[in-house]
């Protein structure tokens, strides 16, 4: 551990050269900026990970079969376990994938599920990411450059090798493949996430593409390389979102997509990773009912608690949140990335005011929950001292033949003391985190 | 039913989620005019109303308010005064929204915007038949009443029209509020959606720095 803390510039150092970044929007302007990594692990003991990934599996297995019956029966809505208007109002529900079944029926390839882990030791699940969910990379590097400055600390303390996360993505890309190579699907250099789009494809062996280099033609999707040889594309891990991936079916005015790339994919011809229209599932509003599905799809409890939610929609739960406005946070179902959260203790008498007649009237737009006291993690301040900070932990489960979880993840940090929210939008650090073998 | 494409393009036929077909494709080459026409016969008359039988989360999407017809205060004041809780039925509520429609908002080709919303449109007063159409939807999905846009032909008129359809006791009906007259077999349906957006007769997007333009011709003859 020791020789990892001593290392920790040194590895900082590399992440920046390999160009480590994440990409930020403040007061309207584009920055990039490093993604600090904190030499001292999460460590999750082996009965403990077991657990979660029964967990993880469960939730993932049960969100993709909501997905399934809502672009096709709609049993849920007509057996009445979520209110109709919840599904077509989400703004992540998408029209054209109405009655489109994805090759091998799965929706969401990969999945981020972010826990955290309250003082009682309890795990919560924060949210569900099923669109584009970004993360792994950083964990997979960091690992790669610990290893190589500290082998022994991973040899002796029996860490679970979590160098298969590629391999397992792989193998999932090479599944629902319709027949011809694999692609990520970048929207380039700017992006916030870019490094992570081109260490996969490396790491994967697909091909990295902006979009330029491929067209539809007779409902096939082709990859033009530099030398116009024309290639068949068989699976697409897109890291575009929804809206822009088709301008002709979508967001009519996005550059960055593929023309027709919806057609190809609702007749077959293409697996889309993740499926388009998976935002109703992640949708903030649709988490309240998560535990719902599991039963009703699975027939089983659900093993991972939510953390308690409340839908200001039903008069109930509008009560219990006026009453308890100071307790909770509140949150926007239409946004991400820990915009769009307010704690209700932080709001001036005014604001409060002004919220609450927001609430009242579209309250479909929010949920709340109870403030988790979250289990800090120490991580090393800038003169190498231990403070403890927020940090919740993003776990991956991929879904192919069969569903996994990666022996992995990826676990932010709030730099600053007081803050709960640790999304690396909001200028966060990330840690390793060991999975213990035994 | 004759198809002609310019510029030789090889193109795709595709459906949507509401049973539009359309055809797709891609030109490679640089070009500065691009053409399509599509000519055939019609034959109307044979089933006007057409029953409704599909399971009903089909339709629950054509409940559900677009951002082009989400009625703002002016809709929702003019709803108010239509005082449709003392209609007997939903095709009695249609048949009032048409009437009132036709008769409050005034026609004026050049009012609107390619994408007006049915608030703005109403807020102004004028508009076209797009936009005397997003009005009666909006206040039908206020009523709870399925409804789709339409877009097809008329006899005598030389662009596309469009009308709203709502489904009333089991069978979907076409009202013509720009008209004043339910839809019969003097109109030919084309397409259908939530809204104007869905039923685009052409859409696409090409790269190069130029200005565009855009013209539309439909022609109707009566054959016996």
């Amino acid at each position: 551990m020791n020789e990892l803390i001593k290392n920790a510039e040194t590895i900082n150092r590399l992440l920046a050269r390999y160009g480590v970044k994440f990409g930020i929007y403040k007061n309207g302007e584009f920055k990039e900026q490093l993604f600090p990594f904190d030499p001292i692990p999460r460590i999750i003991k082996n009965g403990e990970y077991k657990f979660l990934e029964k967990g993880l599996k469960q939730r993932v297995n049960a969100l993709n079969c909501f997905l399934s019956d809502i672009y096709g029966e709609k049993r849920l809505v007509r057996d009445g376990v979520i209110p109709e208007e919840f599904i077509y109002s989400a703004k992540g529900f998408l029209p054209p994938c109405d009655g489109v079944t994805p090759p091998k029926n799965i929706y969401s390839h990969i999945s981020g599920i972010d826990l955290v882990q309250s003082k009682d030791n309890n795990w919560y699940i924060l949210e569900d990411n099923l669109r584009v969910p970004s993360g792994a990379s950083y964990p997979m590097i960091a690992r790669e450059l610990q290893r190589r400055s500290a082998p022994d600390a991973f040899s002796e303390t029996g860490v679970v090798d979590n160098r298969n996360y590629a391999d397992m993505l792989k193998e999932v890309m090479d599944y629902v493949n319709t027949g011809g190579i694999n692609v990520i699907l970048s929207p380039g250099r700017y992006n916030a996430a870019f490094f992570e789009h081109s260490y996969l494809a490396e790491k994967t062996g697909a091909v990295l593409t902006t979009g330029k280099e491929i067209v539809c033609e007779n409902d096939n999707l082709y990859y033009i390389d530099y030398n116009e040889k024309k290639q068949r594309v068989g699976a697409v891990y897109r890291r575009i979102s929804d809206e822009y991936l088709d301008p002709m079916t979508f967001y009519e005015e996005s550059v960055i997509g593929i023309p027709h790339i919806f057609e190809a994919y609702k007749k077959g011809n293409v697996a889309l990773l993740n499926a388009p229209g998976n935002g109703v599932a992640d949708d903030k509003g649709i988490y309240y009912f998560v535990p719902k599905m599991i039963k009703y799809y699975l027939g089983e409890e659900a093993v991972l608690m939510n953390a308690p939610t409340y839908l200001p929609y039903y008069d109930n739960d509008m009560r219990y949140v006026l009453d308890n406005f100071d307790s909770l946070v509140i949150k926007d179902v239409a946004e991400a990335g820990g915009y769009g959260v307010v704690f209700g203790n932080s709001l001036t008498k005014e604001k409060k005011a002004e919220f609450i007649s927001l609430l009242k009237s579209e309250p479909r737009r929010f949920i709340a929950q109870e403030v988790i006291d979250f289990y800090d993690l120490d991580i090393l301040d800038t003169d190498g001292k231990r403070v403890p900070r927020k940090a919740d932990l993003r776990a991956f489960v991929l879904s192919g033949s069969e569903t996994k979880v990666w022996a992995s993840g990826l676990t932010r940090f709030s730099r600053n003391p007081d803050s709960f929210i640790v999304n690396s939008s909001q200028g966060g650090g990330f840690k390793d985190t060991w999975v213990l073998s035994r | 039913m004759d198809i002609y494409v310019s510029n030789e393009v090889k193109y795709s036929v595709a459906e949507d989620n509401f049973g539009n077909r359309k055809l797709y494709g891609l030109i490679e080459e640089t070009h500065d005019n691009f053409e399509v026409t599509v000519s055939g016969t019609a034959q109307t008359g044979l089933d006007i109303f057409e029953e409704y039988s599909a399971f009903p989360a089909a339709y629950s999407l054509l409940k559900v308010h677009t951002s082009l017809t989400a009625p703002g205060e002016k809709i929702r004041e003019y709803h108010k005064n239509l005082e449709l809780e003392t209609c007997s039925g939903d095709y009695e509520k249609a048949l009032r929204i048409m009437h009132t429609l036709h008769y409050t908002f005034i026609y004026d080709a050049g009012a609107t915007k390619v994408h007006e919303t049915a608030e703005n449109a109403l807020a102004l007063g004028r508009g076209v038949c797009q936009d005397y159409a997003h009005i009666m939807l909006s206040l039908l999905r206020m009523e709870g009443i399925p409804a789709r846009y339409v877009v097809g032909m008329m006899q005598g008129e030389g662009s596309s029209h469009a009308w709203a359809e709502a489904l009333c006791n089991g069978y979907w009906y076409g009202f013509d509020p720009t008209n004043h007259k339910l839809v019969n077999d003097d109109y030919i349906r084309v397409s259908c959606g939530r809204d104007s957006g869905d039923c685009s007769v052409i859409r696409g997007s090409f790269y190069g720095c130029v200005t565009q333009k855009q013209t539309e011709n439909v022609k109707v003859e009566e054959r016996n």
